[in-house]
């Protein structure tokens, strides 16, 4: 299984998922700063330009973040990455959802990419300040729903939690933006985990 | 079961499942003209403020699109839009998330809301073609999946209802040519008896 990823992108949160399961794997880094996702090598794996992607041993890849993360939990059951039943799982693909299609798009990308959506260089800064408010908003609509105790959802640790990791992790660490304390308490858990601190290390960056 | 929908919005392709299913349910219209998403009416139901926005009859609500396709879809196995195996179910949740989250929100909503993404105005019309950019790559992968088959994951499933509110909106709204597999899967889904009783009752007919 060949794991592309870019150090620090919304990848962090499979890689996490990989490392929790604990079977070997093998890493596939993109230079997102040098634009190696549009290059024709990578194009031809994988037409949508992104990361995460995942080269299965049959030769098949598998893109969408949400996708990647379920796939993976349902094929590695031992690991107990994913609710067995059918509310469970509506629920932690209901989360994944909204962090992958909501938060991380119109929050994030507004702070890390503002060049995305605004196209004169002037107007970037009212396009991060919307971002920096938007992520505020949607932590707080995550904090206020929350269903499960330490974990997001009431059966325990899953998928939908290593997508929540990397949410935080950008929120907390790259662009001071305070959690809310069900999500500070959350974070904090999840870089207690022996998966969590070997993925940070993996991607360079700090446990 | 209660769908909050708008008439025409992405909300048309739960819908469709719903009468695919035909199991009882209760079509309630928020009217996003006029911001009702925004209201205490409908943000107690919703917080998000999105359609489309299922209440089931235990009384709890689901959000999402993929979510609450999946649900539908597994809740309801004889309407049998499900797809068998985990195989299938992954390519089928792969096309509905790269539906909803890039061609709609990354490339319809530049199109529909350029205001959103850039604040100078003089700005709009480019940003309105970096989505249509954007959708027309997602079509193109679209037709390329649907090449030799009638549905995106070989059997009807639910992940044909998100490409069809894609279709809906860029065929019927915005009179965009579709590539030919993705027009010939448009069509099969506009022959459907469930999507012409959803027309109608949206008033797209």
């Amino acid at each position: 299984m060949r794991f592309f990823y870019a150090p620090n992108a919304c990848s962090i949160g499979i890689h996490v998922v990989l490392e929790e399961i604990g079977k070997p794997y093998e890493p596939a880094p993109l230079d997102f700063k040098n634009n190696a996702q549009y290059e024709p090598a990578y194009v031809a794996i994988n037409p949508k330009s992104k990361v995460p992607a995942l080269l299965r041993d049959d030769g098949t890849l598998l893109t969408e973040y949400p996708v990647i993360a379920m796939w993976l939990a349902r094929s590695n059951p031992e690991a107990g990455l994913v609710p067995t039943d059918l509310e469970g799982q509506t629920r932690c693909a209901e989360f994944l959802d909204y962090v992958c299609g909501t938060v991380h798009p119109q929050a994030f990308t507004r702070q890390s990419r503002p060049g995305r959506f605004a196209l004169r260089s002037e107007d970037e800064p009212a396009i991060v300040a919307q971002g920096r408010e938007l992520a505020v908003k949607y932590l707080g609509v995550i904090d206020a729903g929350w269903r499960g105790e330490t974990w997001v959802l009431p059966s325990g640790y899953s998928i939908a939690d290593s997508a929540l990791f990397f949410i935080e992790h950008w929120a907390a660490r790259r662009f001071g933006i305070p959690l809310p304390p069900r999500l500070a308490a959350h974070f904090a858990a999840m870089l207690a985990r022996p998966a969590v601190r070997r993925t940070l290390e993996l991607e360079g960056l700090p446990t | 079961m209660k769908l909050y929908y708008a008439p025409g919005a992405c909300s048309v392709g739960i819908h469709v499942l719903l009468e695919e299913i035909g199991a009882p349910y209760e079509a309630v219209l928020v009217n996003l003209r006029e911001g009702a998403q925004f209201k205490p009416e409908f943000t107690g139901v919703n917080p998000k403020s999105k359609v489309p926005t299922l209440e089931r009859d235990d009384g709890t609500v689901l959000t999402e699109y993929p979510a609450i396709a999946f649900w539908l879809a597994s809740r309801f196995p004889t309407a049998g839009l499900m797809p068998m195996g985990m195989e299938a179910q992954a390519r089928a949740l792969e096309f509905t998330d790269y539906g909803v989250a890039t061609m709609h929100m990354q490339g319809f909503s530049r199109m529909f809301r350029p205001a959103n993404f850039a604040p100078t105005e003089a700005d709009h019309e480019a940003v309105k073609a970096r989505g249509a950019e954007i959708f027309g790559k997602g079509l193109a992968l679209m037709d390329k999946a649907l090449e030799g088959q009638d549905w995106l994951v070989g059997s009807y499933s639910f992940a044909d209802s998100a490409l069809f509110y894609l279709c809906f909106w860029w065929n019927a709204r915005l009179n965009k040519d579709l590539p030919a597999n993705v027009a010939g899967h448009f069509a099969r889904m506009k022959a459907r008896g469930a999507v012409q009783r959803v027309m109608a009752a949206e008033g797209l007919a």
